[in-house]
């Protein structure tokens, strides 16, 4: 596809309640919890945005955090270039819950995926019952970067997906790289390669017939 | 290539061999068979088949697609024996596959109807696109249908794939498509992939080397079981009710009944996103506000469960498969794709727990040994009248919901109006408590009575004062006076103080009846009304009398042995009735500069009173008064006095002149031939301008009646408003001699 232009697949992981969609369409839409909101969902929504020059498409997947669903999850992951986890600082089953995603992200996804650990709410500090610094331990060990927001007051939800969204980006490039160095060894299933050998065959054929037109 | 058997370590020969043990070696892939028995026992399975179906009809026969399904089950079971003979691979899994010659190799009006498509919306594109476009869709047709008979369909997906990519290279690259806009390659791919698939839809669709079919059948059990769950057991608020939500519900599973009508991946697609757009209006609907992933999920559910697609799970297979993953992965549709895989696969893996029921109520429910009848459910089965039932229970349940809140309401209401009551009557009291309520005496205007007491009391200020001396009055030819009234509030002791008595004000000029003086108050204001050569004698006189009699009235006015008249008042009360209190609120400072002073407290009567009755009639003097006049002192004493009270001793009652009594509102001006009063000269009482109260007039009129010695002319009025004329005259004159006095 074209150079500069990336479609990022986002997944929007969470507990119920913990704010996914506050989250989500403070950043979309920068209001919160009001009527006046345009879109009709807030479970699938896209963003564009302009990185250095990189037009990157967001695409946001938001996920149903009941319990009862969370066997679907590998559904929704599936082809994610990141996921924003979610918990809500001011309950603490919900960081738990954090940690059983990651698992299972890394278990899906590989390192592929770009993770990004988001603390909401911080707007209700006094009554925080998830400690910042267990939560930067636990994010730093899974490779994750952790964020404070509050989408409430609107605090540091932009810094989350321009974090992720950098951090897709890097691991775009990784990825580019040694995907040309990999080229057409292992990766893919060996029918591939026949394929690619039956390619081959149409282009020229059809060359072949432009240039006798 | 691939082992079905489990492979162990070590491989003995025997496991090698065939089955049946004919002695020849079996392959894994011909189930352990040897080839030759391979084929006797697919010949006997396939007798066994025919009859099997012949015996068995399908159970669901009343739904046409389950009839649909059985057919192309029969035909792809036929099928499926006729390869097995020829069959030149070992490669295959499962039970068989076409043959290449069954396949439609003739233009169908599909293709036609598709060429036709592209010829509408791509011809500008020019011959080059066409050509190549068309080249690629049937190298792919080709390839596809190659691939199909000799791999097993997921792998066929890959290669489909990878055509789609190799078309959209070819399209982004390649300079036949460089004057394109990135907008209708985008299409032109899109178009790309409906075309081939559209082709190869009969193939590639529930193929008969998958067990696609089987899941169809298995979820469509699995859904059918699942009947009795409803929106409540999900946990999402849609209303069975509503008829609005109802409508949108509906729509939402026509789209995804919709799914099956079309044949390219990507036209399914569309209609997954239609029918989950429908289910986002629902929740809209039902909840407000921006829906989010955790609402739309159960609800998603809920249609499926209702709707129950047929082919269900092939349509989804075969969109996983052959769709563009390139447009699968991104937007909307794959996002809503996505989320009917979960639907699809949380049904397929219900249990009690994921309904937060109990195990026993699950399996209840699963079993039919409870039952819940849903108006959803009702809706779906044939049977009207169970549906409306249904409906009407539900509504029944909602309005009396609503009424239950209704009267939860009205009890509220009554409460707080009770609350507000009593909070109101302890305001009151407490108020009331706070401030109680004391009864003051009620305020009596200060009634004339009482101001009159009070004057009645003070010896009047105002003493009248004989301005004229006998000898002047002697003097003057014809004197003119008017008659000047002088109210006496005559018998205290006969009055009590609540009787009201009402002197008219007049301008005292003229000396006071001294006869009255039984304590009586003489108020009165006389004026003089003198023809100007006669005044300026009189002042003289005036002067005199001033000196000689007004001092001492000055002193002790309230002797009222002698009451000069010092200062004159020339307070005309023009209204006869009206209850001007000024009188007396300006006493005490008139007091001081003028001990003169008359109150003349004027109140509005107790009792009406009628000018015409007024007592005092001057003009009532037209012949008596002139025979009076130059009597004597006394007579002209008596002028003033009034009639009010008056004594016997008044003149006018002494002389039992009843016209005086008659007389008219005093005030009426006086036409000036009046002059012939003049002989009385100043005695000639004014007019009073209030009225007595009915008592004083009775006795006057008695007295009238009494004196009528003279018959009461009609003209008696008219020289009464004469004299009035000249009292006012006289009275400016009056004033300006007590100005000169001072």
């Amino acid at each position: 596809m074209a150079n500069n232009v990336h479609d990022f697949k986002v997944v929007l992981v969470g507990e119920g309640c913990v704010g996914k969609t506050s989250l989500i369409l403070r950043y979309i839409e920068n209001t919160f919890n009001s009527n006046h909101i345009t879109t009709v969902q807030a479970s699938f929504l896209k963003k564009k945005l302009n990185i250095d020059g990189q037009r990157v498409n967001l695409a946001i997947w938001d996920t149903a955090g009941q319990e009862q669903f969370h066997a679907l999850g590998p559904l929704y992951y599936r082809n994610s270039n990141g996921a924003v986890l979610v918990y809500d600082i001011t309950d603490a089953s919900s960081f738990p819950k954090v940690k059983v995603w990651v698992k299972e992200l890394r278990k899906m996804l590989g390192n592929d995926v770009c993770l990004v650990i988001v603390g909401n709410k911080t707007d209700l500090e006094k009554e925080r019952h998830v400690s910042l610094e267990e939560a930067e331990q636990y994010s730093e060990a899974v490779g994750a970067i952790h964020f404070q927001t509050s989408a409430k007051l609107d605090e540091g939800v932009e810094d989350v997906f321009l974090g992720l969204t950098n951090k897709m980006l890097e691991q775009a490039a990784k990825q580019h790289s040694r995907n040309e160095t990999l080229e057409r060894q292992g990766s893919q299933r060996r029918n591939v390669i026949i394929v690619d050998d039956e390619d081959t065959p149409p282009p020229a054929s059809t060359r072949q017939c432009c240039s006798h037109f | 290539m691939y082992a079905t058997k489990q492979p162990s370590l070590r491989i003995k020969q025997a496991d090698l061999k065939c089955k049946n043990g004919c002695g020849y070696y079996g392959n894994p892939d011909w189930g352990g068979y040897c080839s030759k028995c391979y084929r006797s026992s697919m010949e006997k399975d396939r007798h066994h088949r025919k009859s099997d179906h012949s015996r068995s009809p399908v159970p669901g026969f009343s739904k046409f697609e389950e009839k649909k399904r059985q057919q192309t089950d029969k035909k792809s079971k036929y099928l499926s024996f006729a390869p097995v003979v020829f069959r030149r691979t070992s490669a295959a899994k499962d039970v068989g596959r076409p043959e290449r010659h069954h396949e439609p190799r003739h233009t169908n009006p599909e293709m036609e109807k598709l060429e036709l498509e592209y010829m509408s919306t791509y011809i500008h594109l020019g011959r080059h696109v066409r050509d190549d476009f068309f080249k690629f869709v049937k190298f792919f047709n080709v390839n596809i249908r190659n691939e199909m008979n000799s791999r097993p369909i997921e792998e066929v997906a890959v290669v489909a794939q990878k055509y789609y990519n190799f078309f959209a290279n070819r399209i982004n690259s390649h300079e036949i498509y460089s004057k394109m806009e990135q907008e209708t390659k985008d299409h032109l791919i899109d178009f790309f992939e409906k075309f081939s698939m559209t082709t190869l839809y009969s193939i590639l669709f529930c193929p008969h080397t998958t067990n696609d079919e089987e899941k169809d059948l298995a979820i469509q059990r699995r859904i059918r079981q699942l009947s009795w769950v409803n929106a409540h057991h999900l946990d999402c608020c849609i209303s069975e009710t509503s008829m609005e939500v109802r409508d949108l519900v509906y729509a939402a599973i026509t789209h995804l009944l919709g799914m099956d009508s079309v044949k390219a991946p990507q036209e399914k697609l569309s209609y997954v996103v239609r029918c989950c757009q429908s289910v986002v209006e629902v929740l809209r609907h039902c909840q407000g506000g921006p829906v989010s992933a955790d609402e739309f999920l159960p609800a998603l559910i809920f249609v499926v469960l209702k709707a129950n697609p047929a082919r269900l799970k092939s349509n989804i297979l075969y969109v996983t498969r052959f769709c563009n993953d390139a447009r699968l992965m991104q937007g909307e549709g794959g996002y809503y794709f996505t989320n009917l895989c979960c639907a699809v696969s949380f049904i397929e893996n219900l249990t009690a727990e994921s309904l937060n029921m109990s195990e026993e109520e699950f399996q209840g429910y699963m079993t039919g040994t409870i039952t819940s009848v849903s108006a959803w459910e009702s809706a779906l089965v044939a049977c009207e009248g169970m549906h409306q039932l249904c409906e009407h229970l539900a509504e029944l349940k909602g309005l009396s919901e609503r009424m239950d809140s209704v009267q939860e309401g009205t009890l509220n209401l009554r409460e707080t109006m009770e609350a507000f009551k009593k909070e109101i009557n302890a305001k009151v009291i407490e108020i009331r408590e706070s401030t109680p309520l004391i009864i003051k005496p009620r305020k009596i205007p200060i009634s004339l009575d009482k101001q009159d007491s009070n004057a009645a009391n003070l010896p009047s200020p105002l003493a009248p004062t004989v301005v004229n001396s006998s000898s002047i009055l002697s003097e003057q030819s014809e004197p003119i006076t008017i008659p000047i009234t002088i109210d006496t509030v005559a018998d205290e002791t006969d009055e009590t103080t609540t009787q009201t008595h009402f002197y008219t004000q007049n301008l005292a000029t003229q000396e006071l009846n001294l006869m009255d003086s039984k304590k009586g108050k003489l108020q009165l204001d006389i004026t003089p009304c003198l023809p100007t050569e006669t005044l300026k004698q009189s002042q003289s006189n005036e002067l005199l009398a001033y000196d000689t009699q007004s001092l001492d009235g000055f002193i002790t006015p309230d002797d009222g042995s002698l009451l000069g008249l010092s200062n004159i008042n020339y307070d005309i009360d023009l209204s006869d009735l009206s209850a001007d209190n000024s009188v007396a609120d300006e006493l005490t400072p008139e007091k001081k500069k003028s001990p003169n002073f008359m109150v003349d407290p004027f109140s509005p009567l107790s009792g009406p009173c009628n000018i015409s009755q007024s007592p005092l009639i001057p003009s009532s003097a037209t012949d008596a008064p002139i025979a009076s006049s130059s009597t004597s002192r006394e007579l002209t004493n008596d002028n003033f006095v009034l009639p009010f009270k008056t004594e016997d001793s008044s003149l006018l009652n002494t002389q039992g002149n009843a016209s005086i009594v008659h007389l008219p509102s005093p005030i009426k001006p006086h036409t000036p031939h009046y002059s012939g009063f003049s002989m009385q000269g100043v005695q000639i009482p004014s007019i009073p301008c209030n009225t007595g109260d009915y008592s004083s007039l009775n006795l006057v009129q008695q007295r009238e009646s009494e004196a009528t010695t003279s018959g009461i002319g009609d003209n008696s009025k008219k020289e009464e408003n004469k004299s009035n004329e000249k009292v006012v005259k006289v009275l400016g004159g009056v004033l300006d001699t007590i100005d000169k006095l001072f």
